[in-house]
């Protein structure tokens, strides 16, 4: 008995401490926002929007990219048999384990201006990948497309064969079985991938910071734009403050739509 | 509409080669799980392609590996539940039924035809998650039919459903073969609705068809030993063949003799024969002058209900023998206070088989 309500007090208190860890950044940085008189502008300055728009529609190219191209990979994956599979499968949690700025150097040497294809694009076309808002896009895809890519796959894996082989009997053509079926089957897999594909975009630094710099209204993205109020900016603290709290709302309101969204779609199910 | 079977192909260990017809009944795939049933449905569905073989659905050709001919599954038109029912979770039953109904025909008359004719007319608009066990069977069916499939293949639909349902459905597809003329092959490893349901019986063992035939003579002259065995026959005997005659042969069971027919295969006197009887089919006998009868003892004995097993080991010679008697001969005879007894193995249910 005493043994065991040491055990329950001890799990209490460790769950505690981590509690209060856990939420203690995110009230002082609401708690400093609040107190600071130039938050608001700073948060609605040119800078700012510029920043929180590029993330934004980069964000979402690059999670519509990961789809049209992600989705039959993961098909791949789950479904066909073929000569090095585990290197493949193991290949594509690469960008996941690495840290982000090794994706920004490998870029560079591959699709900079002396990368292995970066240097014939160049001498063919005269242009350049690196430093654009092309290579902001291509930064995130290299290290956002993974998780989109598990997540569908592990949708796939979990869709039973046997839907699909009586679809069949039942006159639908893969085609149409594909798109009745097997895709609804594993739409909360697929919101999944897509909301952790596109905040994982919107986050990323490292590799854009290296790949395509950090040039306001072309390659600034929100987490560059907050790593140059911090550095450089007069105001110094305020403005990474304000363009964090920014970003803190716009987690907190996907993390809510995507609860909504996927508590929706198991009922359904 | 009829099927007519034939197919082999090597799945890495495992061996598989069958044959069987059905033309408007239905036929049961009975056999332990593994032994090709399942496997035989996916091949007359087109989900699964013979090395060789041939399949023919009414007039049309579905496989034949002679002239290279292999239908997918989407054109041949046969209806296919499975264990699990696999129902579209995300759609109502409607749309689950109306998956299933080809273009051109009117899907709204069609579904309600359907839900109708399964008697779940109420059930249209309802998600198959809130179904219950037997109403979502029922759906399975009508999605199966719903493109005029005069072939319904069926892996085990009843075998996650309680005793009542089981039997309320079995009536349901009785119904249903009559109405609609359906040829039926119903996959099943349960002993009980292979008899309740099968005009004729294919008995699988390991990948191979071991007998088929109708439903009775599977069950009252199995092949061999196995056939008996696998459709619970009780009573499997090694025996000797001590006289032959042209309609009759002498047998010896354990020391004592016995006559029955003659073999559909050669025997000679001295042959190794192996001999079954179901434990329903055995007499209890006063004693007296009976032919094919010897004296036992009643050793054991189980009450399931409505009927009784008993045990019986031989007093000087015979084999021993399980009984099943109902439980009002069982009170009439008073075997409760009498455990010695004449068992009488009647000629006409002993039955002889190739020795294995």
């Amino acid at each position: 008995m005493r043994t065991d309500r040491a055990t329950a007090a001890t799990i209490t208190l460790l769950a505690a401490v981590f509690a209060v860890y856990f939420l203690l950044p995110f009230i002082g940085l609401i708690d400093r926002a609040l107190d600071d008189g130039r938050t608001w502008d700073l948060a609605h300055s040119e800078q700012t929007r510029k920043a929180l728009w590029l993330s934004i529609w980069t964000s979402t190219l690059t999670v519509a990219l990961a789809i049209a191209f992600g989705t039959p990979v993961a098909y791949l994956l789950s479904r066909a048999r073929f000569p090095g599979k585990p290197v493949v499968d193991a290949l594509i949690d690469l960008p996941i384990v690495l840290p982000p700025t090794v994706a920004g150097v490998a870029l560079l040497t591959a699709f900079g201006r002396r990368g292995l294809l970066g240097k014939p694009i160049e001498e063919w076309t005269g242009e350049t990948f690196a430093f654009t808002t092309v290579a902001v896009i291509m930064a995130q895809l290299l290290v956002a497309t993974p998780f989109y890519v598990r997540a569908a796959r592990s949708g796939f894996d979990s869709v039973d064969r046997r839907l699909e082989s009586v679809a069949y009997t039942l006159g639908a053509s893969r085609t149409k079985t594909f798109f009745r079926i097997v895709l609804p089957q594993m739409r909360p897999a697929i919101l999944a991938g897509i909301v952790l594909c596109w905040a994982r975009s919107m986050g990323e630094l490292g590799a854009t910071l290296i790949f395509a710099g950090n040039f306001e209204g072309k390659t600034q993205t929100m987490p560059l734009a907050i790593i140059q109020a911090f550095e450089t900016s007069s105001v110094g603290l305020a403005g990474a403050i304000a363009l964090s709290l920014v970003l803190l709302a716009i987690a907190t309101v996907l993390l809510v739509l995507f609860r909504v969204v996927t508590s929706r779609g198991a009922f359904q199910a | 509409m009829s099927l007519a079977f034939a197919a082999s192909l090597q799945l890495g260990r495992f061996k598989y080669e069958a044959s069987f017809e059905a033309a408007n009944e239905i036929v049961v795939l009975f056999g332990h799980s593994g032994a090709g049933k399942s496997v035989t449905l996916q091949l007359v569905a087109g989900l699964m392609k013979p090395a060789s073989g041939r399949i023919a659905i009414g007039d049309s050709i579905a496989f034949d590996s002679s002239t290279g001919t292999n239908v997918r599954p989407q054109d041949r038109h046969v209806g296919y539940v499975v264990q699990e029912l696999a129902l579209f979770d995300h759609m109502d039953v409607s749309d689950n039924v109306a998956f299933g109904v080809p273009a051109g025909v009117d899907r709204r008359a069609r579904v309600r035809e359907l839900l109708d004719l399964l008697r779940i007319g109420e059930l249209g608009s309802r998600k198959p998650a809130t179904l219950s066990g037997g109403q979502r069977q029922r759906v399975a069916l009508a999605r199966a039919l719903a493109r005029d499939a005069r072939v319904l293949l069926l892996d085990e639909p009843f075998s996650a459903l309680d005793e009542t349902l089981r039997s309320t459905l079995r009536r349901e597809l009785l119904r249903l073969r009559a109405e609609l003329g359906l040829t039926i092959v119903f996959v099943t490893h349960d002993l009980r609705e292979a008899h309740l349901l099968a005009d004729r019986l294919a008995v699988f063992d390991e990948g191979r068809i071991l007998q088929f035939g109708p439903r009775e003579e599977v069950f009252r002259r199995p092949y061999n030993r196995r056939v008996a065995e696998l459709t619970g026959t009780a009573n499997i005997f090694s025996a000797t063949v001590t006289e032959t005659g042209t309609d009759a042969i002498g047998l010896d069971i354990g020391g004592a003799k016995f006559s029955t027919a003659a073999p559909s295969f050669p025997v000679v006197p001295g042959s190794a024969v192996d001999v079954a009887i179901r434990s329903d089919r055995v007499n209890l006998r006063r004693p007296g002058e009976i032919a094919n009868a010897f004296q036992a003892i009643l050793v054991e004995e189980f009450a399931f209900g409505t009927s009784h097993g008993l045990h019986f080991e031989p007093e000087t010679a015979g084999p021993k023998v399980e009984v099943e008697i109902a439980s009002r001969p069982y009170e009439v005879l008073g075997v409760a206070t009498n455990p010695n007894w004449l068992i009488e193995l009647p000629a006409d249910d002993l039955h002889v088989m190739r020795a294995t």
